[in-house]
């Protein structure tokens, strides 16, 4: 039992890491919270979905067209919404909100609703680890967690585009006058964001079904970590990933299942209390009184 | 002013001459109405089904009602009951409004939810509209009816939730006998009618001998199944009982089969009942028994009229039946409403109501008849009585009935990485 619990809670903390990092990633840089990210996500699985059922795409053009186009479309959504409203906190949130209100229940009303919208695995096969079998794509999952990483970091640190990412996420107004384009670099992270959602789509959904109502549970969980951990810091992400992750899996093993899904609200109840920038964070840190 | 006055009286003349055309065209023909959630695969299929017993009957001359032949039509509305966050007074206003606008003789189908059929029964004793429901289950809308003749209207010919928890315990009976299994772990669904059954499950099945390790309850949406499948190895669990309706319950068969979890999976999961659930969770399902709620939404080789209508369904639509509940009992109720208006002579609803308590036939779900209730009594001979069954998929993608005897096909086989406990 006791294996099997630390295994699965590490696969669990993976799926958290893949879910958040495009929420993650997004306010890092541009400071806009979306909160159409889990709509995104959902989007790109039925994108691919569509591709591969009703246009007969083969998988390796279905799966990058659908990353390239939910990418754009979060790119679109900046330009033509948040662009208006960039500074207005509560009002990039509603917009944000709204528009992923917008995608998910649109798909609810144009019909897709059902068991039948899955995702091919790329592997089909389970895998021993201990005494505990585990399917390749839960593996899978977590090699993706550390390549989406790994290439975030090197993204940043070593090319032009991602040097750009910190100056703005360290300061928009020196960044600006070194010639760095602040809205450009805005949008781009907005359609990293929305192409690692898509990656996370396309790495998770095969794991069950695609459901329009876990473009919410997405957003509450991208949103938990991401608070837990202090929003834009990626180390503080990984961080609260295993910590909520764990703690899931070990709620479901020894509470009972039924009271997993307070583990993330909790753990934002309790951040929020004790340390409001986030185990990492450091916005607002400095104004956090004790 | 002159012109105010003149505009408005347009419009209400208008409007009048809509009416009274509405109330003509519900004339010289039998309106069935469809209020129920028609973007779900149940409404979607009942609805279906409905279509192919009015074009059929129409085919053959329509209704006899006093002397006189009246084709069948059909009307719906999307009441969207099964739709999370959607009000029960939303969905009855959708009701109402069919009920006022098309003149429906009856209704089949009805709401999804148990909650919006309550609340309903007094709108169609309002309206005196006689409802043959096929897809709510609770058994407390059979209390109402008879408990208060007022609620007469009200008919259900699917299975109810009472009826659904024999077919478990029937099964699990049948288990104990052919494996000598005695421990099983429920896994359900966090909704009313799943705690519901889960609930009486477990006491029956503690009465039966058999040692319940523990219930693991699912919040809605749920698509990680992993700590109670670990629980059910754990545990020792010969059988795991799955009562789920949401889509993503499919995972939990996939994690059943690639954690290779030593029990069998016996239950009720929605999303694999249909043939695409082959396709659609890429063949790896063999081995699950699953039910069925009405014999008709699955062929059987050992009961002609259920395959009968499987096939008319399929060639008429080109697909074949998905779900397990709902398409096999609208069907039939609408040969059920066409008999008694035939047998009534009218289409006066209280005439109606009077034959349909009365009938009993023999229907693609089995041998029809309705209890004091209002209920259609469901059993295990489908020459006595309806039938729901369990299936099993095989490894090569069929889906065989094994349970009850009286139309099982073949024996339950244990999946391959289970041995069998004798």
């Amino acid at each position: 039992m006791i294996t099997m619990t630390i295994v699965y809670g590490f696969i669990n903390s993976a799926i958290l890491v893949v879910a958040a990092l495009g929420f993650n990633i997004t306010f890092g840089i541009s400071g806009v919270a979306n909160f159409a990210h889990g709509a995104l996500y959902i989007a790109a699985g039925f994108l691919t979905y569509l591709c591969l059922t009703e246009l007969h795409f083969p998988y390796w053009i279905a799966a990058p067209a659908a990353v390239i186009i939910t990418g754009a479309l979060a790119a679109v959504i900046y330009r033509v919404v948040l662009l208006r409203v960039r500074g207005l906190v509560v009002s990039e949130v509603i917009a944000t909100f709204a528009i992923g209100l917008a995608i998910l229940e649109l798909f609810r009303f144009l019909g897709f609703v059902g068991f039948e919208f899955t995702l091919p695995v790329f592997v089909d096969a389970s895998v021993p680890l201990g005494n505990t079998l585990v399917d390749a794509q839960r593996l899978l999952v977590v090699a993706s967690g550390i390549v989406l990483t790994v290439f975030l970091w090197l993204f940043t640190h070593y090319t032009k585009t991602g040097l750009a990412f910190r100056g703005i996420a360290q300061d928009e107004r020196t960044a600006l006058t070194l010639g760095i384009n602040a809205d450009r670099v805005a949008a781009l992270s907005m359609a990293f964001g929305g192409a690692y959602a898509a990656v996370a789509a396309l790495v998770i959904l095969p794991l069950g079904t695609i459901a329009v109502n876990e473009g919410y549970d997405v957003m509450i969980n991208s949103l938990a970590v991401c608070i837990m951990g202090g929003l834009g810091s990626t180390g503080g992400l990984i961080a609260a990933s295993f910590l909520i992750g764990y703690g899931q899996i070990i709620t479901a093993t020894y509470l009972g299942t039924h009271w997993t899904m307070i583990v993330s609200l909790v753990a934002i109840l309790i951040i929020l209390i004790v340390k409001p920038s986030g185990l990492f964070g450091h916005q607002k840190e400095l104004e956090e009184r004790t | 002013m002159k012109r105010i006055v003149y505009f408005t009286f347009f419009i209400f003349f208008t409007l009048s001459l809509f009416q009274l055309k509405t109330t003509f065209a519900a004339d010289g023909q039998v309106v069935i109405g469809v209020p129920t959630s028609l973007t779900f695969l149940e409404g979607k299929e009942s609805i279906k089904a409905v279509e192919l017993a009015v074009e059929e009957i129409n085919a053959k001359g329509g209704v006899k009602v006093g002397g006189k032949n009246l084709p069948m039509k059909v009307e719906s509305i999307d009441i969207r009951d099964a739709a999370p966050g959607v009000p029960v007074p939303e969905a009855l206003l959708g009701m109402e409004k069919l009920i006022l606008e098309k003149k429906p003789t009856a209704l089949v189908v009805g709401p999804f939810r148990s909650e919006a059929l309550m609340a309903g029964m007094d709108m169609l004793t309002k309206y005196k509209i006689p409802l043959l429901g096929t897809i709510a289950m609770s058994p407390a809308s059979e209390a109402k009816v008879e408990q208060d003749p007022k609620y007469k209207y009200v008919f259900r010919t699917c299975l109810n939730s009472k009826y659904l928890v024999g077919y478990i315990t029937g099964v699990m009976k049948f288990l104990h006998q052919e494996f000598q299994y005695k421990k099983v772990l429920i896994m359900i669904q966090d909704v009313a009618w799943a705690r519901a059954t889960a609930d009486a499950v477990s006491k029956i099945a503690a009465k039966m001998g058999w040692e319940v390790l523990g219930l693991e309850t699912f919040p809605v949406g749920a698509g990680d199944f992993a700590p109670a499948l670990m629980k059910a190895k754990t545990l020792n669990a010969e059988v795991i009982l799955p009562i789920f309706d949401m889509p993503q319950s499919g995972t939990l068969v996939k994690q059943w089969r690639s954690m290779q979890v030593p029990a069998l999976l016996a239950g009720f999961i929605s999303p694999l009942t249909g043939p695409g659930a082959w396709k659609t969770f890429n063949g790896k399902i063999g081995g699950v028994l699953n039910c069925v709620f009405e014999l008709g939404d699955l062929p059987s080789a050992k009961y002609t009229p259920a395959k009968t209508f499987y096939e008319a369904y399929k060639a008429k639509f080109g697909v074949e039946i998905e779900a397990g509940h709902g398409p096999a009992p609208s069907y039939v109720s609408v040969y059920l409403l066409k008999e008694a208006i035939e047998r009534a002579g009218s289409l006066d609803p209280d005439a109606i109501v009077a034959a349909l308590a009365k009938a009993e036939v023999d229907t693609t779900m089995g041998h029809l008849k309705f209890s004091p209730g209002h209920q259609v009594i469901y059993g295990n001979d489908p020459s006595k009585e309806a039938l729901g069954c369990f299936f099993q998929w095989t490894e090569d993608g069929k889906r065989v009935i094994v349970y009850p005897e009286s139309v099982a096909e073949a024996k339950i086989q244990l999946p391959t990485w289970m041995k069998k406990n004798k």
